[in-house]
């Protein structure tokens, strides 16, 4: 085989728990923040609906 | 009329971008993992650093250089990093928004991009580490380049540490926006320190030969994925923000009422 080639293919095993571990922690922290707004997010519009019901009874009670 | 317009011109939660956010990070988590797996099945693993200084005839193409597995972290770590250089750039344009107008909302906008920016900045921090273990033998070493993005990160960090210290709104708006805009004065200086330190290690792609078809076509999907996940995920976050702001405001309204 080339030397070269040979290097490469040397290489694959030793790295590949460095690369696995940049991938999977890449996606983790983007995964993790992606999940955290989504839900935090859901949470404030069911507040806010709450909310709006609220502010609707009160002013009904008003008029 | 004028004051009409200027308020249209706001950033605000329910605009149009909004409409598109949730498609984009959708877009984004695509096209990222189709630049994933053109980085190990279509970029070829040899081309790159030099081969003994001479080009090489493998599998039948002169090749000169060689590239090892775990270059493969490079479609992914640069990216992330340009995307936090223009997560930085839009906090410290609405910082400087803000300083001019004192206008709250670019006060919001700004810390949801730097908030954005601390994501990005982890990221290219979590894989350049890793292939800096591997093929440096070392955690972390004093390179320029590193040496300035790890700066740049505590200069992010002390962002969110200085607001939390601070009650006063408008006192708080007015330092973050200044630390704001010296974290984005990093920026070129991050950028532009491998070139202005030629003994820096870190690797610079025009500096050594540039990339090839297929790498430039990989790194341009990851690119393309990063920018869109960045920019949904930072107006998720501002729609979710300007959200709870409206309900504070009005819970204050109800009580006083």
């Amino acid at each position: 085989m080339n030397p070269v080639l040979a290097e490469i293919y040397s290489t694959i095993l030793p790295s590949a728990p460095f690369i696995i571990a940049a991938y999977a922690l890449m996606w983790l922290v983007l995964l993790i923040y992606v999940v955290m707004v989504v839900r935090g997010l859901k949470k404030t519009e069911a507040q806010m609906s709450i909310l709006e019901e609220q502010v609707a009874e009160l002013r009904a009670q008003k008029h | 009329m004028a004051n009409a317009k200027k308020s249209h011109a706001l950033p605000e939660g329910g605009q149009w971008p909004d409409a598109i956010a949730f498609w984009a990070v959708l877009a984004g988590a695509v096209l990222t993992t189709i630049g994933f797996l053109m980085a190990f099945l279509y970029a070829g693993p040899v081309n790159g650093a030099s081969v003994d200084g001479m080009p090489e005839m493998i599998g039948g193409q002169m090749v000169s250089s060689k590239l090892l597995l775990s270059q493969k972290i490079f479609y992914f770590h640069m990216p992330v990093a340009i995307v936090s250089f223009g997560a930085l750039a839009f906090a410290g344009y609405y910082s400087v928004r803000f300083l001019m107008t004192k206008n709250q909302r670019y006060d919001t906008c700004a810390k949801v991009a730097m908030e954005i920016s601390l994501i990005f900045v982890v990221c290219t921090m979590i894989t350049g580490d890793l292939w800096t273990r591997f093929e440096w033998g070392v955690w972390w070493t004093w390179d320029p380049r590193l040496t300035t993005y790890l700066i740049l990160m505590l200069i992010i960090i002390a962002y969110f540490v200085l607001r939390g210290f601070i009650d006063e709104p408008e006192r708080r708006s007015i330092y973050s926006a200044v630390v704001s805009i010296i974290a984005l004065v990093d920026v070129p200086i991050c950028l532009m320190i491998t070139r202005m330190i030629p003994s820096s290690i870190h690797p610079v792609v025009l500096r050594e030969g540039g990339m090839t078809g297929d790498m430039g076509m990989t790194v341009g999907v990851c690119m393309i994925g990063m920018i869109l996940l960045g920019f949904g995920m930072y107006r998720l976050r501002f729609r979710q923000v300007r959200l709870a702001q409206r309900v504070q405001a009005l819970k204050d309204e109800l009580e006083e009422n």
